[in-house]
């Protein structure tokens, strides 16, 4: 198969499974744009990860989910929020709460996070609503 | 560091990469200790072990394989542990490039994941593997096998199975780890065997497991495994930034050794 057509495939595969799981109409439009971003960084030989978290990002409140990364691999965390939120942000902080530098991507209610850990071990992706209201977010990451 | 120069040539409209991100303060840990947790963005896939693992240098992939296994479990926990540790088996194949074995493991699967009642919507999947193995379509097969991984567990969750997916998990990490140091003592660095360090991790496979029915809980082979998960997280809480030793390695091995040993056993444990 045509290496150019399984990116978005896979995309789409991911994005069909995620229906049955009960996620709401704005989780699926978020997520779906999330890959968006996902498969971007999918040409430069970074493999999605079959994995999502959906959730609400609110005004003055971190969205804060548990990763487990590996000294080693690199790194992409992207997310998308749908209207009203006009602005996301994407942040990594390490098992202590320091938050760690990230190379980063920002496109209004799309944003993503690049980050090569020196240590395995457990980090916590920050989603944060910059600008616009509350609003759903999903979160994908993915690794090469 | 990933290279943002490279980056920059994504198709990425309207976007801005940003070199740095914006600091801000430190998280306090009450925050920390309520952040979010799942299977399936919390717990690493062997696949991404594997490829931490194959940064250091070529990995002898095939050198891990190991005998068939059996297929007449009865006990669906030992099933369930099994099934994960095969899946495992599933990435270390496409690790190795090895197109027949990726087809071996792939219907071992199905006839594991039928066992389970699970399998319906998996024949698809047995047939995509084949297709994708003939082709050698590595990372395709990559995202097949957790493509699969995810689908069993979702399986599961709908036919109020949902206690056995941690089983699933965790069959899939004691695996890749019980390869990942075999293989770093083969060939021992210190930048592979950073990988090892995940106290967080284990932890948070053993809370899962303590939340299980008191049933599943009080079974023997998940009974024992939980209690060498506690020693374990010990083994592999080494200090950020400092590799563990070979004879640390060597223990972390013994430990995930011993429970793959228990999860094979046609024996019911003592």
């Amino acid at each position: 198969m045509n290496r150019s057509l399984l990116i978005p495939l896979s995309a789409l595969v991911l994005v069909i499974s995620v229906t049955v799981r009960g996620d709401t109409d704005a989780e699926v439009q978020a997520r779906k744009d999330a890959l968006d971003v996902a498969a971007a960084f999918s040409n430069d030989g970074f493999k999605i990860r079959d994995g999502h978290w959906c959730g609400i990002v609110k005004p003055h409140d971190h969205s804060l989910v548990a990763v487990n990364l590996y000294a080693g691999n690199e790194y992409w965390f992207s997310a998308s929020g749908v209207a009203p939120a006009k602005k996301i942000a994407v942040s990594v902080y390490d098992e202590t709460g320091k938050q760690v530098t990230t190379e980063s991507y920002d496109n209004g209610e799309k944003a993503a996070a690049g980050f090569a850990p020196p240590s395995s071990g457990q980090y916590f992706v920050s989603i944060d609503l910059v600008e616009g209201e509350q609003s759903s977010f999903c979160l994908v990451y993915s690794y090469k | 560091m990933i290279r943002l120069a490279t980056l920059g040539a994504i198709v990425l409209t309207g976007g801005a990469f940003v070199a740095f991100s914006a600091e801000t303060g430190p998280i306090p840990a009450d925050q920390l200790a309520k952040a979010a947790r799942s299977d399936s963005i919390s717990i690493p896939t062997p696949g991404e072990l594997f490829a931490a693992l194959e940064k250091s240098g070529k990995i002898n992939w095939a050198g891990q394989y190991r005998g068939p296994m059996p297929m007449t479990y009865r006990d669906r926990p030992q099933i369930a542990l099994n099934l994960g540790g095969l899946i495992a088996d599933g990435f270390i194949a496409v690790q190795a490039k090895d197109g027949q074995q990726v087809k071996n493991i792939g219907a071992d699967i199905i006839k594991l994941a039928k066992a389970l009642g699970v399998s319906e919507k998996l024949l698809g999947r047995g047939s995509s593997i084949n297709d994708f193995a003939d082709n050698n379509e590595w990372d395709t097969l990559q995202e097949e096998l957790e493509a699969t991984q995810n689908e069993v567990k979702s399986s599961m969750q709908s036919h109020a199975d949902q206690d056995l997916v941690i089983l699933v998990t965790l069959g899939g990490w004691i695996r890749g780890t019980q390869v990942v140091t075999s293989s770093i003592m083969q060939n021992y660095d210190e930048s592979s065997a950073k990988v090892l360090r995940q106290p967080a991790l284990v932890h948070f496979m053993q809370s899962k497991i303590n939340e299980v029915s008191p049933e599943l809980r009080n079974d023997p082979l998940v009974k024992d495994l939980s209690n060498e998960l506690g020693k374990t997280e010990k083994l592999v809480s080494f200090p950020a930034g400092k590799a563990p030793t070979v004879e640390e390695v060597r223990k972390v091995n013994e430990a995930v050794s011993k429970m793959m040993g228990e999860i094979e056993s046609k024996e019911a444990p003592k």
